[in-house]
C-alpha cells in the first residue's frame, strides 16, 4: 500500500515526519486522525488508560506553528506518542508506583517531548493496581492477548492509536508484546535509554525502549531517546551515534550467530510454527549475504532463572516497605513476585550475580566472531484470552526461554516482525548485538524488513 | 505444597511482620516449587572462586 493510500493513522513514523517536514501533513489532521481512531477501535482493545486528548491537541498545534515558522525540530516532530503507565508523566504518575511519588516526567517522557512529539496518553500495563480496567486484546485477533508487560504499548501502535510508543523489558515487556501484536521493538542496552522516572521492577534488568511499526520508526525514536543522564546512575556516557545510519538494506559479509543448542533446549516449550518461521527469517537473512555461524553459550541455560532470581530480589527489595500493603491489595502477579523474592537468600542471589558474570563473558567471546545472534522472540502466537491466568507470565520467567537472558547481560535487542501463524497471529524474529552497537542490530532487522515488508500489512478490527 | 518449602516461606514472611494473603500459598504452590526447584539449578554449576559477581569498584566516577 502507498502512502498516499494508507489512512494518516496507520502511517509510519518514518513515512509520517517526511510528509510533516514537507508541510505536506499538518500534526494536528494527524493528531485528530489518531484520536478519532482511539474513539473507534479503543472500546474493543482498551490500550489506553488515560487518554490526554486536551492536550495532545494543543502540543500539535504547538508543532505545527513551530513547524509552519521554518523550525523543525527533527523526525519526532509532531508525531503522536503514548507511554506504558510504567513511566511517570508531569500529572500522572504511574500507578503503579502505589507507595511512592513520581518524578514529573520520566526522561524518556521529556526527551521525547523535547524533541517536539505528541504525548496522546497513558496505556495500560499488565499487574498494575487497578483490576476494573479491561485486559487490552490483541488487534489481530480480539480474542487474544496482547503480551505484557507493556500490554496497551503493544496494541495501541498495532491498533492505529499512536505512531510509536514507550515499553519497558525486565524479562520480555517489551519484546514479547511487539512479537504479539506484529510490531517492531527495541530494548536497547542496559543504560543506554534513563530510567529516571521509570518505576522500578528490578533495578538492574529494567530497560525502557520504543515500539513502533518498523525498524526506521525504533531507530527516530532512539535518536531522540538514547544519551547520558544524570538523574538515572545506571545510565552510560558512551557517545550516542545517529541510529539512522543503520538504515541500509544491506547484511552482506554480516555474521550472524544462532545459538542452536539453546534453542533446542527451548524447543518443548516452543510452538513448531515459531521455530519454523524463524529458521526461514533465518534462511532469509542468508539469502540476503549473511554468513551465518551456529555458536554455544555453555552457560545460557541458567540465564532465565538467574535472571528470575534477581528479578524477585530487587522488586522485593524496591517494595519492601510497602509489602503488607502489596500482599493485602497488590495484583497476583505482584503478590507472587513478594514471595519468590522472599524465598531466595542472599546465596542464591550471588549465585545469581555470577551465573550474570559468566554469560556476559562467554557472549564476549562468541561477539569476537560474530556480529549479532539471532533466535526466535516467542514461545507461540498470543494466546487466547481465556486460556491465560493471571501468574502465567512467572512460568515462563523460571524455565529457559528466550527473553530473560538478555535483561541478565544488557544487551541490545530487537524484535522485528517474521510472519504469520496459520491461524494469522504474528510471529517475530530476536537479533541481539554487543554493548551498545544497536546500529547492527537495527541494520540486521532493517535489511530483512525491507525484503518481507511484513511491517506493510495491518489488522483488520 | 512442599512442606518443607511451605515452612521455610511461612518463617520468613513472619520475619518480615508479613502476613500471606488468604488463599496465597495454595493459588501460588505450583509456581513457589518450580521456583524453588530452579534454585538448586542455580548452584548445579561450578563457578569456581576467582569469579564474582557485584564487583565494588572504589572509584568515583
Amino acid at each position: 500500500m502507498s502512502v498516499a493510500e494508507k489512512p494518516l493513522y496507520y502511517l509510519t513514523i518514518h513515512e509520517a515526519q517526511q510528509l510533516i517536514r514537507e508541510r505536506k501533513l499538518s500534526p494536528v489532521a494527524l493528531t485528530q486522525a489518531v484520536l478519532d481512531r482511539i474513539a473507534a477501535v479503543d472500546g474493543k482493545l482498551h490500550a489506553y488508560i488515560n487518554l490526554m486528548a486536551d492536550s495532545a491537541m494543543a502540543s500539535a498545534r504547538v508543532a505545527e506553528a513551530e513547524i509552519a515558522k521554518g523550525n523543525w525540530r527533527g523526525a519526532m516532530h509532531g508525531i503522536p506518542f503514548a507511554v506504558k503507565d510504567q513511566l511517570d508523566v508531569e500529572g500522572a504518575p504511574a500507578r503503579v508506583r502505589q507507595f511512592t511519588k513520581g518524578v514529573g516526567d520520566a526522561t524518556p517522557v521529556r526527551k521525547l517531548r523535547e524533541a517536539g512529539a505528541v504525548l496522546m496518553g497513558k496505556l495500560h500495563m499488565s499487574s498494575m493496581p487497578g483490576a476494573e480496567l479491561p485486559l487490552p486484546r490483541n488487534p489481530w485477533n480480539t480474542d487474544h492477548i496482547t503480551g505484557g508487560s507493556s500490554t496497551g504499548s503493544g496494541a495501541a501502535v498495532s491498533g492505529g492509536m499512536c505512531l510509536g510508543s514507550l515499553g519497558e523489558d525486565t524479562a520480555g515487556s517489551i519484546r514479547n508484546p511487539s512479537a504479539y501484536c506484529g510490531i517492531a521493538g527495541l530494548k536497547a542496552t542496559y543504560g543506554r535509554v534513563s530510567r529516571h522516572g521509570l518505576a522500578p521492577l528490578a533495578w538492574s534488568l529494567d530497560h525502557c525502549g520504543p515500539m513502533a511499526r518498523s525498524v526506521e520508526d525504533l531507530a527516530h525514536m532512539l535518536n531522540a531517546l538514547a544519551g547520558y543522564d544524570g538523574k538515572d546512575p545506571t545510565s552510560s556516557e558512551q557517545p550516542v551515534v545517529d541510529y539512522t545510519t543503520a538504515l541500509r538494506e544491506d547484511v552482506k559479509g554480516m555474521v550472524i550467530g544462532v545459538p542452536r543448542d539453546y534453542i533446542d533446549e527451548c524447543a518443548p516449550r516452543t510452538d513448531p510454527i515459531v521455530l519454523r518461521r524463524v529458521d526461514e527469517a533465518i534462511e532469509q537473512l542468508k539469502a540476503l549475504g549473511a554468513r551465518i555461524e551456529v555458536i554455544k553459550v555453555p552457560t545460557l541455560h541458567l540465564a532465565t532463572i538467574a535472571n528470575a532470581v534477581i528479578y524477585y530480589n530487587e522488586f522485593w527489595a524496591a517494595n519492601r516497605n510497602a509489602a503488607a500493603s502489596v500482599l493485602a491489595t497488590g495484583a497476583a502477579q505482584r503478590r507472587a513476585r513478594i514471595y519468590l523474592g522472599l524465598l531466595t537468600n542472599s546465596a542464591d542471589y550471588i549465585q545469581a550475580q555470577r551465573i550474570r558474570s559468566r554469560c556476559r563473558a562467554e557472549l564476549a567471546q562468541v561477539f569476537e566472531k560474530v556480529d549479532c545472534l539471532a533466535l526466535p522472540n516467542q514461545n507461540g502466537p498470543a494466546p487466547r484470552v481465556d486460556e491465560v491466568g493471571p501468574i502465567d507470565t512467572l512460568f515462563k520467567h523460571v524455565v529457559p526461554e528466550f527473553h530473560g537472558p538478555f535483561n541478565l547481560t544488557g544487551l541490545p535487542t530487537l524484535s522485528v516482525p517474521c510472519g504469520f501463524s496459520e491461524t494469522n497471529l504474528p510471529i517475530a524474529l530476536q537479533i541481539v548485538g554487543k554493548p551498545f552497537d544497536e546500529v547492527t542490530v537495527l541494520r540486521a532487522g532493517y535489511s530483512y524488513q525491507q525484503q518481507m515488508k511484513w511491517y506493510e500489512r495491518r489488522p483488520t478490527i | 505444597m512442599d512442606k518443607l518449602i511451605e515452612a521455610s516461606l511461612k518463617a520468613v514472611l513472619a520475619r518480615e511482620g508479613l502476613q500471606p494473603k488468604a488463599g496465597d500459598l495454595e493459588q501460588f504452590s505450583e509456581i513457589i516449587e518450580l521456583y524453588a526447584g530452579n534454585l538448586k539449578q542455580l548452584h548445579s554449576v561450578d563457578l569456581g572462586s576467582e569469579e564474582l559477581g557485584p564487583v565494588f569498584r572504589p572509584e568515583w566516577k
